[in-house]
């Protein structure tokens, strides 16, 4: 044991870039929270930061500050613009996680959260609703978004049953009938685009993405889905990584991969079908937050994963808020913003760094 | 100590078998060499004793237990393979793809701890790749990446190790190492040893026994000297009189030498 402990010490050494991983960590943490304070004070009436601080700390359990705002501030901030960023920041959460875990899952780089059909599946379900008489619609939430979701896990569910092989269900096969039932409802979504007439205007700005109907209820349908897939794929975080060897490797050291993969596309279909259904398919977070995350801080999964769900949270926030502000009072679709914002910024860090990523 | 044994197994792809109702033992402390030519099935052997494929018919015990009702992550606390050039994930560090081999003694909220990176180091200074620790995969060379899949092996602390190939990109001097080392822990820690090999004089120098395959049966098995005959290997591989005994030891070895036209003999 003498002999163990002096090996110890070399060892502690040959993982470096751990610390800067936990800093990061800490830092995003941080970051997202002012991020969230500032998303909530900025809008049609400018709110103070600190004046915004104060009423969401005052919300917080055995936190009570006198009242320096008016009820109408609380009623902006409380009611109005923080459902609409806590939802922006569970999507990012949703779509970067889901995508870092199908491109650990595919081992493909190329892999996004609607490789296997879940957008063009929502797609088609919210295009039908939008399609369905007016009298059908249901008070609350409406109609658009269950249809949404059942699109998406029931083109993912088709995916899945096409590209099962006996008792295994091989990547590839999986990538391309993901691909193939994608395309075949991609032109169904096409030729319903075009012949809806007078409602092309709201089918395509839901296509393109918008929080801008955010409310509670929202965030709490949301909410269970990013969190409890969120922990089951945070839970798996070192499987994956061993599973970056191969399949067969994968299991020569113990990985049951075919219940994994299971669990794991369950969790992200799951999670990313509650986002799009909600807020529309917004596309290019869910492959660009995952690899600018891997370029900064690398591939362990262990930590990817995490900082994947901080670093997605705070761009969707931010980009909503650029949706809402820029051409204020008209919205951009958020689907827009993050392909101006983020294809710069991840081309930036690509060009910076010449080592391989994947 | 763990015994493998493949009885009356027919093995395969897809219901397309490669091996027909072979038999096959490995008891603890051995090191047995699997031999024959190319496309064989000494890889598929190898396959089947680690659960990665299922038998045709038949059936593969490990340590007296059907290994169809072992679980993944049991079998792998007990049965460790060095697997032939696989393609590792670019981004991993050497220190990390052998941390890996840790993976079937860690529950699902278990991190690797201070044991299992000491074992690590242990394992990387026994294959003398410790210098490698810090590098990304990619840029290391095929007998480094062997040497490392050998050191990940090592930290899964199994108690019967398959190696297909073990030796087939390493330099004169880490092929020796790695046998060495195998023979050394097949002698000291009781290990169960299969090893694949195509070089039949390292076969015959390392090996307790040797089973040659070939045409999807066993065609011989024993003690090297009663399986790498002249006879056994031109019926195998068409090499005429090659065999000869090692002036040292006196083990049976290959030394080959061009083909004759036979124009010129006659």
């Amino acid at each position: 044991m003498v002999e163990s402990h002096l090996i110890v010490q070399p060892a502690g050494n040959l993982m470096p870039g751990r610390r800067v991983r936990l800093y990061g960590l800490l830092g995003l943490g941080v970051l997202l929270v002012l991020i969230i304070a500032l998303a909530a004070s900025i809008g049609s009436v400018a709110i103070p930061l600190t004046t915004t601080f104060s009423i969401l700390a005052d919300k917080l359990p055995f936190v009570d500050i006198s009242p320096t705002w008016t009820n109408a501030m609380a009623t902006v901030i409380l009611e109005i613009r923080l459902p609409r960023v806590i939802l922006a920041g569970l999507v990012g959460i949703a779509l970067a996680i889901a995508g870092a875990t199908y491109q650990g899952l595919f081992r493909n780089p190329l892999a996004d959260p609607y490789l296997i059909g879940v957008a063009q599946g929502a797609s088609l379900g919210a295009i039908i609703g939008f399609l369905l008489p007016a009298a059908w619609q249901v008070p609350g939430f409406g109609l658009i978004p269950l249809l949404a979701f059942t699109g998406a896990l029931l083109s993912t569910a088709t995916v899945y049953l096409l590209a099962r092989v006996g008792k295994t269900l091989p990547v590839t096969t999986l990538i391309l009938a993901g691909v193939a039932l994608g395309a075949l409802l991609g032109s169904v979504v096409s030729y319903l685009i075009i012949s809806s007439g007078d409602k092309m205007h709201g089918i395509i700005f839901w296509l393109m993405g918008s929080f801008s109907l955010s409310q509670w209820s929202e965030v709490r349908i949301v909410l269970p889905y990013v969190a409890v897939g969120t922990a089951v794929i945070l839970i798996f975080a070192r499987i994956i990584n061993v599973m970056q060897l191969d399949e067969e490797q994968a299991q020569q050291l113990g990985v049951n991969v075919e219940r994994i993969k299971l669990i794991l596309l369950a969790a992200a279909t799951l999670i990313t079908a509650a986002s799009v259904s909600f807020v529309g398919t917004i596309g290019f977070v869910g492959i660009i937050i995952p690899h600018a995350v891997r370029l900064i801080w690398g591939a362990d999964y262990r930590f990817l994963l995490p900082l994947s769900v901080l670093t997605g949270a705070i761009f969707m926030i931010l980009t909503d808020l650029l949706a809402r502000t820029v051409l204020s009072p008209a919205e951009i679709p958020i689907g827009v913003i993050t392909a101006i914002c983020g294809a710069p910024f991840f081309l930036y860090l690509l060009r910076r760094r010449k080592k391989a990523i994947f | 100590m763990v015994e493998l044994k493949i009885i009356k197994a027919t093995l395969g792809y897809n219901h397309s078998p490669v091996l027909r109702e072979i038999d096959l033992e490995v008891f603890p402390g051995e090191l047995v060499g699997l031999i024959g030519p190319n496309g064989c099935g000494k890889s598929t052997v190898i396959k089947a004793l680690s659960h990665v494929i299922n038998l045709i018919s038949g059936r593969i015990t490990v340590g007296g237990q059907d290994i169809t009702s072992i679980p993944r992550r049991k079998l792998a606390c007990l049965v460790g393979v060095v697997p032939q050039l696989p393609l590792l994930p670019s981004t991993f560090t050497a220190f990390e793809i052998v941390l890996m081999g840790r993976n079937p003694h860690l529950g699902l909220f278990q991190s690797e701890g201070p044991r299992d990176r000491s074992l690590a180091y242990e394992a990387m200074e026994k294959t003398a790749t410790v210098s490698l620790a810090n590098r990304h995969v990619n840029e290391l060379s095929g007998g480094e990446i062997q040497s490392l899949l050998i050191a990940r092996v090592l930290v899964q602390e199994t108690q019967a190790i398959l190696l297909d190939e073990p030796t087939a990109n390493l330099d004169i001097g880490r092929q020796i190492d790695i046998l060495d080392l195998m023979r050394r822990l097949c002698t000291e820690n009781k290990i169960t040893a299969l090893a694949a090999l195509h070089d039949l004089n390292l076969a015959s120098q390392y090996c307790d026994r040797l089973v040659l395959i070939n045409k999807g049966r066993v065609h011989a098995e024993g003690v090297p000297s009663e399986v790498i005959t002249n006879a056994n290997v031109k019926e195998v591989y068409g090499a005429e009189n090659c065999v000869y005994t090692h002036p040292v030891n006196g083990l049976p070895t290959i030394l080959v030498s061009p083909r004759r036209a036979k124009s010129n003999k006659d």
